[in-house]
């Protein structure tokens, strides 16, 4: 780790924040119209006899279910991903299924945790690596090859993939993140508000079925805070030392 | 011109989900992330040394965000593939391989459909109701874009008051945060069937196996490596368990 003075850090974290605060909208907001004139010309331009009402009444009918939770989960994510990272993050989709498993596999390996200005910068250059990989795969096997592999995949392993890549993602990521979090209370305190909200609370009230991770998210907060471990001073900006168990994901670098 | 071959009632949908003008737009939210991520990379590798990253460890960092990346893109990627024949090339790219999701779009799209009494896929599957459902998926996903536009601003404000007041917050709170999202997200999973139990249990079981022989043997790639064998060992698992 280099050794820099205060005043460095401030300039070059200044610049950053700059730079990802004026083209971290645009970009967004470009993909945003782009997106909208597609939608708009689909609807009007291409012939096909679609009354503004029509429209409008699919729109609604989508954004009744899924609206509330556009506006939850930017709210849940920013808290992992810092500022910078939230506008390549809704630009580019997939979150919870790959940008933030890159996000913590890089943190993991450099010992960081999320909430630094250390980690904004490891997640921001994670999606990035993500961005090259997705961007290659999805050209190369839909763009080019897809029409031909729409014919040559077995249809079980297409619906193997659709049916169970959620739990093949959560299960490795969820250990992976216990393990580089490295705060046994925390865990503790997520793994049982989840499994009450899961099991207990949307089983009895369905309709909550939307908002389970926007307040397992808001309660494991609450109570973190609240039982946290409030006897060693804590250094500034880290967290209290907490009786961490041996873990196995030491940083090697 | 494909133009020519459109037909609202026609339930031939190819002339529409390949028309060029959904080319162009694909082709330009490719373009949109392009950018970004190059200023964003720029924009890093400068700040890095001001909070002691070396250029090796951006890199590296950039390395294990692909490497972690490759499993989940590849299953994307099959997904996709899987719903070329109902949404077309370029819509699949933009929809459900970028920006969207597969589980919104596919919801969305079924969703709008159902306002005018029609079903994906099937007789009822027109080109009509394809540029509804294209249309009506790709605006409920702008709500996404839009929320982030609007509160990223005026949560990091909230942010930095809270990182002045009380530094502990800012280590709890991304912690509590990350954990609490995904435990209720992998619960949520394990309740669909026992298929969906078994598949998580075999992945969490190879990420432990990838972890401990990364520590023992001193293999950091294996740590890089390991969320995609996981994936990859639990999807052969839940292949055999619904299979048999």
């Amino acid at each position: 780790m280099s050794t820099t003075t205060s005043a460095d850090t401030a300039a070059g974290l200044s610049a950053f924040d700059r730079t990802t605060s004026i083209w971290g909208p645009i970009t967004l907001a470009l993909g945003l119209l782009i997106s909208l004139a597609a939608a708009l010309y689909a609807a009007f331009g291409s012939g096909m006899g679609i009354t503004p009402v029509e429209l409008v009444t699919a729109v609604v009918a989508v954004l009744a279910t899924f609206g509330v939770i556009a506006i939850i989960e930017p709210i849940s994510y920013f808290p992992i991903l810092g500022r910078s990272a939230m506008y390549q993050a809704f630009l580019i989709g997939n979150i919870a299924n790959k940008l933030l498993p890159a996000a913590v596999v890089a943190q993991a390996n450099l010992g960081e945790r999320p909430g630094t200005r250390r980690a904004e910068l490891i997640a921001g250059s994670a999606i990035i690596g993500a961005v090259l990989i997705h961007i290659t795969t999805l050209t190369i096997f839909v763009g080019i090859l897809g029409t031909w592999l729409v014919g040559m995949l077995p249809a079980p392993l297409i619906a193997t993939a659709r049916g169970y890549i959620l739990p093949a993602v959560f299960g490795a990521v969820v250990l992976q993140s216990v393990m580089a979090m490295r705060s046994r209370r925390t865990t503790i305190v997520a793994v049982i508000v989840a499994a009450v909200l899961v099991f207990v609370v949307v089983p009895l009230v369905p309709s909550l079925t939307f908002y389970a991770t926007a307040l397992a998210v808001v309660i494991t907060i609450a109570l973190s805070w609240f039982t946290r471990s409030k006897t060693p001073p804590s250094v500034v900006g880290t967290a209290p030392a907490e009786a961490s168990p041996p873990h196995i994901s030491e940083p090697t670098r | 011109m494909a133009i020519a071959a459109v037909d609202p009632s026609s339930t031939d949908i190819t002339p529409l989900i390949q028309h060029p003008v959904l080319w162009a737009c694909a082709a330009g939210v490719f373009a949109v992330i392009i950018l970004q991520s190059v200023i964003y990379f720029r924009a890093i590798r400068k700040a890095a040394p001001a909070v002691g990253l070396s250029p090796a460890q951006v890199t590296g960092s950039v390395r294990s965000g692909a490497v972690a990346a490759i499993g989940p893109s590849l299953a994307v990627a099959l997904i996709a593939v899987s719903l070329l024949p109902l949404f077309g090339t370029p819509a699949v790219l933009a929809r459900i391989g970028l920006v969207g999701s597969a589980a919104f779009d596919v919801a969305a799209a079924g969703i709008s459909a159902g306002t005018q009494g029609a079903e994906l896929g099937g007789p009822t599957y027109t080109q009509k109701i394809f540029a509804l459902a294209f249309a009506a998926m790709t605006i409920g996903g702008l709500a996404w874009m839009l929320s982030a536009l609007i509160l990223t601003p005026i949560l990091s404000k909230g942010d930095a008051k809270l990182r002045k007041v009380n530094p502990a917050v800012m280590a709890i709170v991304p912690t509590a945060a990350l954990l609490g999202a995904f435990f209720t997200l992998a619960f949520t999973e394990v309740l669909k069937s026992p298929a969906h139990l078994v598949t998580m249990l075999a992945s969490a079981a190879a990420m432990a196996v990838c972890l401990i022989l990364a520590h023992r043997l001193r293999l950091s790639w294996l740590r890089e490596w390991g969320l995609g064998f996981s994936i990859v060992v639990a999807l052969a698992a839940a292949y055999f368990m619904t299979a048999a």
